[in-house]
């Protein structure tokens, strides 16, 4: 992966694969802690504990159909984090959901480029109009201010009425309304 | 400055245009966005898409996702299903190859063949 938001695109591929119909996706500064977070929280068919250690092991792979037993998704992520002097932690409920937290040193000379979290969220939207997302972009700055950006595609889908999510003008739209948002919380080129 | 209010201009011209052709999807493109597809730059390639797919004012063009395929060599990968015909699936996909694939496939009708790596019923 270029930079973090293909791996956030990844992360965000195994919770639509696992059945959720709600995602939140979390992406922020805390300049504070000189930290980049993601938070992703699904809804899906969750992990027993097996399964979740398994999911850390770049040899494991849940599908079936694979022959080389390979899943880099998530152990890769993770040894990113964790090279960042970062930190990387996934908790499952089976029939609940899952939730990734990952942090990231901002100021890191490895750290990966956060890329195009916009057209991350949008082409993950529009890829998969039946799953809600509950966008969250945010930037705590070290003057006390808190730069935030929130929107949820129900409520997008609310205006839309009978026009689809997927509708050409509508993915304009999109990348038009969360790219501003990434610009609002100082998230641009970082 | 974009606000939700937007999308009612945006609303109202969708609904005109599906009137017009009863909602129908005349093609689908799906892309492929397993780990491998997107380490190899398939989401840029469904961007392309989806900003010429607008630009052109292709309304009966729906663009989706899929998992991986067995195709690791070959991402992007991304398939053409038209309606009555035959399956196509593009292989080593970037932006340049994706906007000949919207000039010539899904508004001409004829597909790229350099890029083609499989068709199927």
């Amino acid at each position: 992966m270029q930079d973090l938001s293909l791996h956030l695109m990844d992360i965000v591929e195994n919770s639509v694969r696992a059945g959720s119909t709600n995602i939140a996706i979390n992406v922020g500064i805390d300049e504070f802690s000189d930290k980049i977070i993601f938070d992703i929280i699904d809804n899906g068919c969750g992990m027993d504990e097996k399964t979740l250690a398994n999911a850390q092991n770049p040899f494991y792979t849940s599908k079936s159909e694979r022959q080389k037993k390979v899943g880099l998704g998530i152990p890769l992520f993770k040894q990113n984090a964790e090279w960042c002097n970062g930190s990387f932690l996934m908790t499952s409920q089976v029939n609940q959901g899952t939730s990734l937290h990952a942090e990231f040193q901002y100021h890191h000379i490895d750290r990966m480029p956060l890329g195009k979290v916009a057209d991350t969220v949008v082409t993950c939207i529009i890829g998969h109009p039946e799953t809600d997302f509950d966008i969250r972009f945010y930037r705590n700055q070290i003057n006390g201010d808190a730069l935030i950006f929130e929107l949820s595609t129900p409520s997008i889908k609310e205006e839309l009425g009978d026009i689809p999510i997927n509708y050409p003008d509508v993915t304009q739209f999109l990348f038009q309304i969360f790219n501003d948002g990434i610009k609002n919380t100082k998230l641009e080129e970082v | 400055m974009k606000t939700l209010a937007d999308l009612k201009k945006i609303r109202e011209k969708a609904q005109a245009d599906m009137k017009l052709r009863n909602s129908n999807v005349r093609v689908k493109v799906i892309v492929g966005m397993g780990t491998s597809g997107i380490a190899m730059g398939a989401r840029d390639v469904m961007k392309t898409f989806l900003d010429e797919i607008a630009a052109k004012g292709l309304n009966d063009v729906l663009v989706t996702q899929t998992g991986e395929k067995g195709f690791s060599s070959m991402e992007p990968v991304v398939d053409v299903v038209e309606d009555g015909k035959k399956r196509v699936t593009y292989g080593n996909m970037n932006v340049e190859k994706a906007k000949k694939v919207v000039a010539e496939h899904l508004i001409n009708g004829n597909p790229v063949a350099e890029y083609v790596i499989a068709t199927e019923e």
